[in-house]
């Protein structure tokens, strides 16, 4: 089933266009929005939030139409939330934090069971009595995450959950996330082409506002097939190239005649798309 | 008598699960199985294992819960819903240092008025009164000052509720605080409420503005205007301006009733933080 539809999506801030005419759609399961800085993706978030309104377009979240009160207001009982900063009461501890969000999400009834619930869903049982200021980042946006899954929501929509987590804590939390998205719609925001690449089924590659690529993570791979070599040097003219461990260079871009040809990965994939530019050369 | 020597009869245990034991036999019974195992054991089979689970959910549940704090605590007991006393617990224009900082300026606004007692009314605490809780809301509300706004803005409860909760208990907080320092200016009767109108004005016409100005700019050219508008209209030698006469205050009222219309009628703004956070939410500036 589509949880949500969008369709021609547009957004300027004063002279800046965040977003220019983005469509897609999104199913059940974990989907990742990749895209460098300032390409437009917590613009995109927000509105699939509703907390803003797109310029122009048509958006459908959950069966309803976010451009009126109702609809806004059926969309957020079954919206889970993280965004870029979530911005915690720091003098709070876990459970009074989330407590104030169930408040916020007009959980009256079971309501501390049901923090207590989340708090447990992310691992934090034994931190709900610490205070924020007193947690590591990890566990600050284990919080922010048992915050956005009160009340069960249909939909999850994380903002770039992983930024500043040390690399056990990013495995970590990629765990939680393909747990969470069992059954349930997870919009994943990252920087990190390995976050989609273990837990996303599909993709959406956005730069400058536009959409570059929807697909599932093994078509964005393919992006770049017979564009990835390996050799003994940098290649001229190579979009990307770096030293990989074994003293040989990876280079992505136009191989030569005769270059030794290798699997392309998710991360060529997107290196290839943003080093196209706009006029998407490669796609 | 010790636990060992009796145990409580079946019949009482079912009526005691069922909650139909009734006092002292109800104290004696809880007494005892405060105290035995084997009736405790027996109870739990009454009842049947997802009761038991249940109880021990809600007591782990009630366990973590906040403790309320003695604001909180006596909003409950003024008979404001515990999750209603909460959210306006949480509102940074009640913490105990800007309540210190309202206190302070009205001791000395009031200690102004004491020492220039040639002026007919006390024009220190009349001007800078209006303005605390003009200030009081602007630090309680908006993506700059509200760590969560976002969150709060996306989440079910309608931001214009959450905004007037917090406004009514900053305005509640200083009037209590300025009808004290009222009370404490020397020979003024009547005039030294004069603070009560603009308060009130100023608090819904900078809301009114914020959706079209930004929570920052709002209270900071309502706040601007009104000084302007005391050093057009007030007398230095007596301090007595229109403002503070019977007409003056009846504008001001209207004024208030105004905006208080206006801002109802912008309510739907603050749903989102399109014109917020177009203005003034970081968020919104620092990426895309």
């Amino acid at each position: 089933m589509t949880t949500l539809r969008a369709e021609g999506l547009s957004l300027r801030f004063g002279r800046t266009t965040a977003l220019e005419d983005v469509t897609f759609a999104l199913d059940d399961g974990v989907t990742g929005l990749l895209g460098p800085n300032g390409a437009g993706k917590t613009t995109l978030l927000r509105i699939m939030a509703t907390a803003i309104p797109p310029d122009s377009g048509h958006l459908r979240v959950l069966g309803a139409d976010p451009r009126g009160a109702a609809g806004r207001l059926a969309i957020r009982r079954r919206l889970g939330y993280l965004p870029q900063s979530p911005g915690f009461h720091q003098h709070f501890t876990a459970f009074e934090f989330v407590d104030y969000i169930a408040i916020l999400k007009e959980i009256v009834d079971g309501r501390h069971a049901e923090v207590r619930r989340v708090l447990h869903a992310v691992g934090l049982d034994d931190q709900r009595g610490k205070k924020i200021k007193a947690l590591s980042g990890g566990m600050r946006q284990r919080v922010g995450l048992a915050a956005a899954l009160l009340g069960d929501p249909a939909l999850v929509i994380l903002d770039e959950p992983t930024v500043g987590l040390d690399p056990e804590q990013r495995l970590r939390f990629r765990e939680l996330i393909a747990l969470i998205g069992e059954g349930r719609t997870v919009l994943l925001s990252t920087h990190q082409t390995e976050d989609v690449a273990s837990v996303c089924r599909h993709v959406i590659v956005l730069d400058q506002g536009r959409i570059r690529f929807e697909g599932d993570p093994v078509a964005l791979a393919g992006v770049a097939r017979g564009r990835v070599w390996t050799g003994p040097a940098r290649a001229d003219g190579a979009l990307a190239a770096w030293r990989t461990g074994n003293g040989d260079y990876h280079n992505i871009g136009d191989p030569p005649l005769g270059a030794r040809l290798a699997d392309p990965g998710i991360e060529d994939g997107y290196l290839m798309l943003i080093a196209a530019g706009p006029a998407g050369r490669a796609a | 008598m010790s636990a060992d020597d009796w145990h409580v009869a079946d019949d009482d245990l079912r009526a005691y699960a069922d909650g139909a034991a009734r006092p002292p036999w109800l104290w004696s019974a809880e007494a005892h199985l405060g105290t035995c195992p084997h009736c405790r054991r027996r109870l739990a089979r009454c009842l049947g294992p997802a009761v038991v689970h249940a109880g021990w959910a809600r007591l782990d549940a009630e366990l973590d819960a906040p403790r309320p704090g003695p604001a909180e605590a006596l909003l409950v007991r003024l008979g404001v819903a515990a999750h209603t006393a909460r959210l306006l617990a949480c509102t940074p224009g009640l913490r105990r240092s800007w309540l210190a900082a309202v206190g302070f300026t009205l001791a000395v606004t009031t200690g102004a008025a004491h020492l220039g007692r040639s002026m007919t009314v006390p024009i220190p605490l009349l001007a800078i009164a209006p303005l605390l809780p003009l200030i009081g809301v602007a630090i309680s509300f908006g993506p700059r000052v509200d760590p969560s706004h976002e969150l709060a803005v996306v989440a079910p409860l309608h931001t214009f509720r959450l905004l007037m909760l917090r406004c009514a208990s900053v305005l509640a907080a200083t009037t209590a605080l300025t009808g004290v320092a009222s009370v404490a200016v020397p020979e003024s009767g009547a005039v030294a409420l004069g603070w009560l109108a603009p308060s009130l004005a100023l608090t819904l016409l900078s809301l009114a503005l914020m959706p079209r100005l930004g929570p920052v700019t709002a209270p900071v050219a309502v706040g601007s205007g009104w000084l302007a508008l005391l050093g057009a209209t007030v007398q230095r030698a007596t301090g007595e301006s229109v403002l503070f006469t019977a007409p003056g205050q009846a504008g001001l009222a209207a004024g208030a009733a105004v905006a208080a219309l206006a801002l109802w009628k912008a309510r739907s703004a603050f749903d989102t933080t399109h014109h917020l956070g177009r203005v003034a939410d970081p968020s919104t500036r620092r990426t895309m």
